[in-house]
């Protein structure tokens, strides 16, 4: 598994498409179906795919987001994520945003522990923040 | 020793921070909890913080403001959580610093450091999200912004916690 994170607009999928050759098997978290998660190849805008679990009333408790990156990583071990970062702000006024920012982080923070690589990416440039010990071959 | 520990909501920076506690060789622990809770919400992010702490040795001494006139006894390893609640505390609340919240936050930790063995302090990560705030708010946010700058300097160690992972800032003594 690795993890791509960075805020919006810095152009992660370019360099995950680019640095890991992988321009296929991609799902948008904002229009996929819920179920596409556990048997494709990359997920982009996954913040979105939290979002839209937490607006059909799942992964609201911790222990549910804790279920779900146990889950991911089970079914889908080889799976790229790429996600906006997001808790650099304020604490938001609504409930829903809060709730919305603080799931994100925590499964993003449960799937970094997991992956083999996770990178930030700024202004385009990848910064590996956690490196696989051994090359994967693909 | 001081180490400054940031990073955004949600990151791990707390458990990043206890886990720093763990490892000082001071025996006696304390966590200075400066979080108000404000309703249901609020109750249950401190029973979550709490539950975090429990069984792992820590006092909790709970601190609003006014942080310099906090006396703890010698050679303890002290976390601090978190700054952002406290300088939120000493500008909104009744009895707290207002115009004088930089000098009250920053003078109250350069107290905890006199007399702690290791301090380990939490602050957060609040200005990316470039949202143009109320006036009072952007005020809050120059001033978190101006003692974290403030205490990466006295700090001997600063890391960012990105979703668990800690990025080292500045290095302490090796």
């Amino acid at each position: 598994m690795k993890l791509v994170t960075g805020g919006a607009f810095q152009g992660k999928l370019g360099w995950v498409k680019r640095e890991y050759h992988l321009q296929e098997g991609w799902i948008d978290g904002e229009t996929c179906k819920m179920e596409e998660i556990w048997n494709c190849g990359g997920i982009f805008r996954f913040h979105e795919y939290i979002k839209r679990a937490l607006e059909m009333g799942m992964l609201i408790r911790e222990e549910e987001g804790d279920e779900f990156v146990r889950k991911l990583y089970e079914r889908n071990p080889r799976l790229v994520i790429v996600t906006n970062e997001l808790g650099y702000g304020i604490v938001p006024v609504e409930p829903f945003d809060r709730l919305y920012r603080e799931r994100t982080g925590r499964i993003c923070t449960g799937l970094a522990a997991l992956s083999k690589e996770v990178v930030r990416v700024v202004c385009g440039i990848g910064i590996k923040l956690k490196e696989a010990e051994e090359e994967e071959h693909d | 020793m001081m180490h400054l520990v940031t990073g955004g909501s949600g990151s791990g920076k707390s458990a990043y921070a206890e886990e720093q506690i763990l490892k000082s060789p001071e025996k006696k622990r304390i966590y200075i909890a400066t979080m108000l809770p404000f309703g249901e919400e609020g109750r249950q992010r401190v029973e979550r913080h709490r539950r975090m702490r429990k069984d792992k040795g820590f006092e909790t001494v709970e601190c609003y403001t006014g942080l310099s006139d906090l006396r703890l006894q010698e050679d303890c390893a002290v976390l601090l959580e978190c700054v952002s609640n406290l300088t939120a505390n000493e500008m909104y609340q009744e009895e707290g610093a207002g115009e004088d919240t930089f000098q009250a936050v920053t003078q109250g930790i350069r107290s905890l450091n006199r007399q702690a063995g290791t301090l380990v302090v939490v602050t957060n990560e609040v200005f990316s999200d470039g949202i143009c705030y109320d006036h009072s708010t952007m005020k809050y946010m120059e001033t978190l912004g101006k003692i974290n700058q403030y205490l990466a300097g006295e700090a001997d160690q600063v890391t960012e916690v990105v979703y668990g992972i800690p990025l080292s800032l500045k290095k302490g003594d090796v």
